[in-house]
Formats: structure tokens, C-alpha cells, sequence
């Protein structure tokens, strides 16, 4: 009879062993699966087309290099439009259909938010949400625990505009024009803060999300003497509105926030966009650290064309760094909760790409800091070293 | 001049510019609708597609001349409007033709296609990445007592004048204008004094697609960037035509200014004295709408059908 039970015994080990062994969903002995939910025929479909590009050029080498513990990565990319009904129906069939092992950088709050109690059902980790809302680095929220946030928060980069501006004028009146939706909503909670930490008050003029016209905010601004203004927009808001000012004979110090990081601003602004000052949470693509040389020689491998160059396509070759440094940490034998204890291994861990990251188990923040670029001479200089 | 009127200005010129745009994209609605009673869903699409094959001319025949000058912008725009003209023609044969006789329902639901094959072909052949546009006026602006007018803005103003002032001409006093009337209020009786109600419907979507193009050239340097999201103006457009009273030219003109003026007001001074409007900027217009439409059912210049029982 005990010889029996230990047979029972030692073969229940043997398969719980095996079973460990094979492991999750999307791995094989060949093969990672990740699951990315892009917006590829939305309203910002030109991110869709750029983040997946520049994530698949570094999972490309990554592979050449014989993949992460002899496995190559593969995406898939699947559409939600910027509708988060779409990305909950896209989670569900990489998840249940596609059997992917993870998500990766699903692109927008909304979207990425409405993920939440998918998440939480299937155990699923979602690494690098292409949102730069601090809300998805919130461990109180639902699912938080799966959720490995990089990007600093819109909270965040306000607040350190602020502080700035007042550290070379202490006198400066400063406004802050928003975006009328959750983007504006993140940079109005970092503009509190600064009200609070420095005991001013900023001039908050709002606009809607695709908005051509700035007169009356622009207007605003002048009329209640901003000497600096920060705009929460993307291209077309601050290179229309400091075009406006100029129109005007209106001339405060123009910033904005990360998403205004983009050549086209210098491009579309010219002279009127000199000296315009936004922060930024990587190294930029221009610079010699170790992951921006390494980008700009994947680029020349790969002929990208020079129009898909830029943040956008940079962001999901950096992003990309997280995710494999997960997977690499996940072990030979990866498991959706080896993947996660692994990436709570990373302490002050240097991608080249991104400042040093912590995770632990109470805090999946990502990036903490940033420094500031000032477009001199059509081109973004570093200004500031890296501050939090 | 006080620091409040010129404000009020200011915001009023650019958003009588902004209201034009609005206005010309309603026109193309009311022109479709007073011919044919259909409501064409795809009139901010065919004014993004405008936008968009300007771009190309411009930058095809800039190429060809060795860089931009005045030349380059008018050969561009003529050979747009061409391009309206048969863009009608083949949206008269795939949309209106073969549903002439069907509910309006079906072809208000063709058009609703209609906007989603057009904007998902111009994304297929332009790419997701934006394109710049190229202003023909660059950044010019004319100071007038203290008032910055972009040039730009004039340029839409006018264009607007002109497009509007030559529709009301030819719907009130040419003999094609006054078949489109009648084809409009009973297509079968029309027919019968002997109207030609197919090509009635024709010039009706060409004129239709010209205005749209047109719009689209208007639009696209205002833009800064030249995306397929800019054919969700027309959504904006949509109001613009109810309140002036749906079919009506001058209401199509009177509604978007209205729209263009309260936004750009509303945002700015109203924004700047009672804080609270910035709460309902986003719906202001719709309060309008709503209010305009519980005094005057068929919007300001709409006409009421009275029928006899």
C-alpha cells in the first residue's frame, strides 16, 4: 500500500514538475508569444503604424541574437481604434484565442484602462501601457499588480515644468492649457500639486481634442499676463497657438508636455517655435547613450525611412527593452507570475534607453524622472540634467 | 477700443473663419438634401479627400515648376475642382443612382459607408502618418485697429462669400437652379414638365463635391497637420446646418458662423469671465441648438411644411 502512495505521490510531483515546465500559454519551446492592441485605423493610427515598428526592430535583433533563453519573441498587433470596448474585445482574443503569454504597450489610458478587469480575471501581466498617465502606476486601482507602467506620468512632467519656470523667474505668471479629456485630466493633478507645493496659482484654459482654433485661449493667457505657458497638446496645439501668440505681439516662454516632443513641432513652428521647452523621459534618440546609438544603427540596418524616425517608432524600440529584460528574468521556464516576480527584481536597472528603473512589488512606476529639452536652432538640446 | 470689445473682436473673426468652414461643409449637406431630401453622412470625407488631393497636386506640380510660388497653388486648385467634378459623377452613379428609388433610410446609410470606405482609402493610399500642409498665404496677418487678422482666415471668409453668394444666384434665378427647386419638392411631377431629374441629381453631387473639395483646401493649413481625423468636422458641420434650418442656403451660412463664433467665444472671453463655461464648452453648442430649435422648430431660415388635411 505505501509503495503505491508513494508511486501516487512521486508521479503527482512529476507532472506538477512537467506542467511548471511547459508552462503558460504562448510559450513553446521555440517561441514567446506577446500581445500588443494598437489603434491602427483610429484617430491616432500613425501611432499604431510607428510604436509596433520600432518594438519589432529591437525584438528583430533581439532574435538575430538568438532570441531570450533560446525563444524568439513574436507580436501579435491587434486594432481598437481608440475605443476601449475594442481593446477589451482585442484583449479577450489574444488572451482566449491567441493564447498569448503577455500584453504589451496597448495604446491610451481609456484603452489600456478598460483592461483592467481582464487582467484581473486572467492573471495576464500587461508590460509597458503606452499611456502616460500616472493612473496606470497606481497600486490601489484594480489589476494593479499585473500592470509594469514606464512612462512618467503627465502629473509628473507638468510639475516639473513648473517647478523650473519658477526656479528661473519666481515671479512667473504661468498658464496651463489643457486637453479636455483624461491626457488633460493627469496634467491638471501634477498642476495642483505645484499650486499646492509653491502656494501660486496657474491659469488653466481648456480646449477640445482636435481644436483648430486657439484665439480665445491664446487670448486668455495674454489678458491675464501669463509669462509662461505650458501646452498639454500634441503637434498641432502648441505650433498653432504660439503662431497665434506671435500673431498677437504676444510673447511668453512656451512649453509642453512629452507628446510635444515631436520634430514636426520644430518643423511646422520655425522661428516662432525657438526656445520651446518640453520634458522627456528617455534618452533622446539624437543622444550617445548606449540605446540611442544602438537605435540609430538598427534604423540604418533596416533602411526605416526617415518620416517613421522619431519618438513615436523610438518609444517602442525602448519599450521593448522592459519587456525582454521581463522575459529574461522570467527564466528558462517562463510563468505569467515568474514574469512578474522578475520584473520586481529590477533595481535601478540601466536599459540604456530608459533612466535607471525600480520595481517592487508595491511600486510599478517605470520612469521617475526627466530632464528638459529646448528646441534651439530647429533641433531639441538637453537643458537640464535629469530631475524629479 | 476697450480690452473687452477687441477680445470679443478678435475671437468673433476667427471664429466668423472658422463658422465659413463649418458653413461650406453645410452647404454641401443642404445642396444634397434640397435636391434630393438625402441627408450625405460623407461630407466631411469628401471634404478630407479634397484636402488631400490638393496636397498632392501642390506637391506634385511644385516638384515640376522647381518650388512653391502662386502658380503652383492656383494650377493646384483648378485641377482639385476637376477632380470634384468627376469625384460627383462617380458618387452620382455608385450612391445615388442605383438607390434613387429606395428609402431614404438606404441611402442614408449608403453615405454612412460612403465616409467609412473613403476615409479607410485615404488612409490605405496616404499612410497613417500625417502630411504638413502647405499654406498658399504662409503666416501673413493684416493688423486692423488692434485686431490681428491671419490671412488665411480672410481667404476662407471671402471664398465662403463667394461660393455661398454664387449658390443663392444660381438656385434663385438660373433655369437649372430652379429645376434643382422643383426636382427637390416632387421629383415625379419634375420629371413629367419635362426637367431632366437625372442630370438634376448629377449637377446636385457634383456641386456637392466641389464644395466639399473646396472646403478641404480651406481647411487643410488651418490644420497644421493633414489627417483623416479632420473629416470629423463635418460631424461639427451637422448642427451648423440644423440651426440655420436644414436646405436652406442662407441658413447653412448664418448656422455655421453662429457655431464658429460661439465656440471661439466661449473658449476665450466667456471662458476668461465665468469659469464655469469651460465646464460646458464642449456641449455649449448643442444648448444652443437645443434652445434655437424650441423657438424655432425648423431652425432660423427653415421654411415649416404645412400640409392641408
Amino acid at each position: 500500500m505505501k509503495r503505491i502512495v508513494s508511486i501516487i505521490i512521486l508521479s503527482t510531483l512529476f507532472w506538477t514538475g512537467c506542467e511548471n515546465r511547459e508552462g503558460s500559454p504562448g510559450i513553446t519551446d521555440t517561441e514567446i508569444l506577446i500581445g500588443n492592441i494598437q489603434d491602427l485605423s483610429g484617430p491616432i493610427k500613425e501611432l499604431g503604424l510607428l510604436i509596433p515598428a520600432g518594438s519589432n526592430m529591437y525584438l528583430d535583433y533581439i532574435n538575430e541574437q538568438g532570441g531570450v533563453h533560446g525563444r524568439q519573441i513574436k507580436m501579435l498587433v491587434e486594432d481598437h481604434q481608440y475605443n476601449p470596448q475594442k481593446s477589451v474585445v482585442a484583449a479577450k482574443k489574444l488572451i482566449e484565442k491567441d493564447q498569448v503569454f503577455c500584453l504589451y504597450n496597448v495604446v491610451g489610458t481609456s484603452p489600456a484602462e478598460a483592461l483592467r478587469p481582464i487582467l484581473e480575471e486572467s492573471g495576464v501581466p500587461l508590460i509597458a501601457p503606452a499611456t502616460m498617465s500616472s493612473s496606470m502606476a497606481d497600486m490601489s486601482r484594480q489589476a494593479a499588480q499585473y500592470i509594469f507602467h514606464t512612462d512618467a506620468g503627465y502629473d509628473l512632467q507638468t510639475r516639473v515644468l513648473i517647478d523650473y519656470i519658477l526656479e528661473n523667474n519666481p515671479d512667473a505668471v504661468i498658464g496651463l492649457c489643457y486637453q479636455d479629456d483624461d491626457y488633460g485630466a493627469n496634467a491638471l493633478q501634477g498642476c495642483a500639486e505645484a499650486e499646492s507645493n509653491h502656494s501660486i496659482s496657474v491659469q488653466k484654459e481648456a480646449f477640445q481634442r482636435g481644436a483648430t482654433d486657439f484665439v480665445g485661449q491664446t487670448m486668455n493667457f495674454m489678458k491675464g499676463g501669463c509669462t509662461d505657458v505650458i501646452i498639454g497638446g500634441i503637434v498641432r496645439e502648441p505650433v498653432t497657438i504660439m503662431k497665434t501668440a506671435q500673431a498677437m505681439n504676444y510673447k511668453p516662454n512656451f512649453y509642453g508636455l512629452i507628446p510635444t516632443v515631436d520634430p514636426r513641432v520644430g518643423l511646422l513652428a520655425g522661428e516662432v517655435g525657438e526656445g520651446f521647452i518640453a520634458p522627456y523621459h528617455a534618452y533622446y534618440p539624437d543622444s550617445d547613450e548606449s540605446g540611442p546609438t544602438l537605435y540609430r544603427e538598427l534604423c540604418d540596418k533596416n533602411n526605416v525611412p526617415a518620416k517613421m524616425r522619431g519618438i513615436y517608432h523610438y518609444y517602442g524600440f525602448a519599450t521593448a527593452h522592459v519587456l525582454v529584460e521581463g522575459l529574461r528574468r522570467a527564466g528558462k521556464f517562463p510563468t505569467r507570475e515568474r514574469l512578474i516576480k522578475g520584473l520586481e527584481t529590477l533595481n535601478n536597472w540601466e536599459s540604456g534607453v530608459f533612466p535607471p528603473i525600480t520595481y517592487s512589488r508595491n511600486d510599478h512606476t517605470g520612469v521617475e524622472s526627466l530632464y528638459l529639452l529646448q528646441l534651439q536652432g530647429g533641433k531639441q538640446i538637453a537643458i537640464t540634467d535629469w530631475r524629479d | 477700443m476697450s480690452e473687452l470689445l477687441t477680445g470679443l473682436l478678435q475671437e468673433s473673426i476667427s471664429g466668423i473663419a472658422l463658422g465659413c468652414i463649418y458653413a461650406l461643409i453645410a452647404l454641401g449637406f443642404t445642396l444634397i438634401y434640397k435636391a434630393t431630401e438625402v441627408v450625405n453622412f460623407a461630407q466631411g470625407e469628401i471634404m478630407m479627400v479634397g484636402a488631400y488631393v490638393n496636397f498632392f497636386f501642390v506637391t506634385q506640380f511644385s516638384g515640376m515648376a522647381g518650388g512653391l510660388n502662386g502658380w503652383v497653388f492656383l494650377a493646384a486648385l483648378f485641377c482639385s475642382i476637376i477632380f470634384a467634378v468627376f469625384f460627383g459623377i462617380i458618387l452620382d452613379y455608385i450612391i445615388n443612382r442605383p438607390l434613387k428609388d429606395e428609402p431614404v433610410f438606404s441611402i442614408i446609410m449608403a453615405t454612412i459607408s460612403l465616409a467609412i470606405i473613403l476615409r479607410s482609402l485615404t488612409a490605405m493610399i496616404a499612410g497613417p502618418i500625417s502630411l504638413v500642409p502647405i499654406s498658399p498665404f504662409g503666416d501673413s496677418t493684416i493688423q486692423a485697429g488692434g485686431i490681428v487678422i491671419s490671412v488665411l482666415d480672410l481667404a476662407i471668409i471671402i471664398s465662403a462669400i463667394i461660393l455661398m453668394g454664387l449658390f443663392f444666384f444660381f438656385f434663385n434665378n438660373t433655369r437649372w437652379g430652379i429645376a434643382m427647386k422643383a426636382t427637390s419638392e416632387d421629383s415625379e411631377a419634375a420629371q413629367l414638365m419635362g426637367i431632366p431629374v437625372k442630370q438634376v441629381y448629377r449637377m446636385v453631387w457634383v456641386f456637392a463635391a466641389i464644395v466639399g473639395i473646396i472646403s478641404g483646401v480651406l481647411l487643410a493649413p488651418r490644420m497644421a497637420l493633414l489627417d483623416t481625423t479632420m473629416s470629423y468636422l463635418g460631424l461639427k458641420a451637422f448642427p451648423a446646418a440644423i440651426l440655420g434650418g436644414f436646405g436652406s442656403i442662407p441658413g447653412a451660412v448664418v448656422g455655421g458662423v453662429i457655431l464658429g463664433i460661439i465656440e471661439t467665444v466661449s473658449m476665450g472671453t466667456l471662458s476668461f469671465h465665468f469659469a464655469w463655461i469651460k465646464e460646458i464648452n464642449d456641449i455649449i453648442v448643442w444648448i444652443v441648438l437645443i434652445a434655437v430649435l424650441m423657438i424655432r422648430p425648423d431652425g432660423l431660415f427653415g421654411i415649416a411644411k404645412v400640409k392641408r388635411v
